[in-house]
């Protein structure tokens, strides 16, 4: 697709199962227990469990690239600002801010149900 | 204690990893993604790539070790229940393909404080057994002051 600046991609909406940071924990090795123990969640102070930051990403991953060749992926990046939980509802947006030497660079910005943000400072290049 | 800056610099033995096409399917199921590219052989292996392929973001899978080389290190003692993942940069060079084996390097780019929290800067480089550079990953990890 060709990309234009100032043009805002289509936001992607995502619904945090319940059993989402067990089955991530599974895929990615991670096994912190802040992932997957709600008492040791709670007693370090986080209230209950918390998604892994990389799955989030991975979601602001899939906000840019649903269905387009993975090839054309050559950065992505994000900063990891707010915790996501069990049940929360996210939406990732973003805006196309520069193309330059055959890549398009695009804004990208995560947050959940209450519209606080959880992933900020991020961006994608895509090969176009 | 603040993490010692003397750690900047150090490395850590290379990491291989042997990329399964069952794992692929597996993460990409965890994170909801069904492209066919990373989960029907069938249809892969009539695509360009000729068979399954990783998505980008399974990079996080076979750096993982490179990653706990860091956070297991005896020397540096990291505190793991002040320890959040501050911020998330990955170059991608090269598409992973199952059966590829991937050697990752990893070293400790800087170590800073700011506002009472201890910064580690910390860098991965992800080789394919052709030797070729798939992806660089650019880590930042905060130890939250007490």
């Amino acid at each position: 697709m060709a990309y234009k600046i100032n043009q805002e991609i289509t936001p992607f909406q995502i619904e945090v199962d319940k059993y989402r940071p067990c089955y991530y924990a599974g895929a990615s090795g991670d096994f912190n227990p802040i992932h997957i123990d709600n008492d040791f969640a709670k007693a370090v102070g986080l209230g209950g469990v918390i998604l892994h930051g990389l799955c989030t990403m991975a979601y602001v991953y899939r906000a840019v690239m649903n269905n387009k060749d993975p090839e054309k992926l050559k950065k992505i990046k994000a900063r990891f600002k707010g915790m996501v939980r069990p049940n929360d509802k996210l939406t990732v947006s973003g805006k196309v801010t520069a193309i330059e030497n055959n890549l398009a660079t695009i804004d990208l910005l995560a947050t959940n149900q209450k519209n606080e943000h959880i992933i900020t400072n991020a961006c994608a290049a895509i090969e176009i | 204690m603040p993490v010692d800056t003397k750690f900047i610099g150090r490395e850590y033995k290379p990491i291989t990893y042997v990329v399964g096409q069952e794992k692929i399917k597996e993460y990409a199921l965890a994170i909801g993604d069904l492209n066919p590219l990373y989960i029907d052989p069938g249809f892969a292996k009539k695509s360009k790539y000729g068979t399954v392929i990783a998505p980008p973001m399974f990079v996080v899978v076979f750096t993982r070790d490179a990653m706990f080389s860091l956070f297991e290190d005896n020397e540096i003692k990291i505190d793991f229940a002040r320890l959040v993942h501050g911020e998330q940069e990955f170059n991608f060079h090269k598409i992973v393909k199952a059966n590829d084996s991937i050697k990752t390097t990893s070293k400790i780019k800087n170590i800073y404080q700011k506002n009472n929290n201890d910064f580690i800067k910390f860098e991965t480089k992800s080789y394919n057994q052709d030797s070729e550079l798939v992806v660089e990953g650019f880590w930042t990890f905060i130890v939250r002051g007490k």
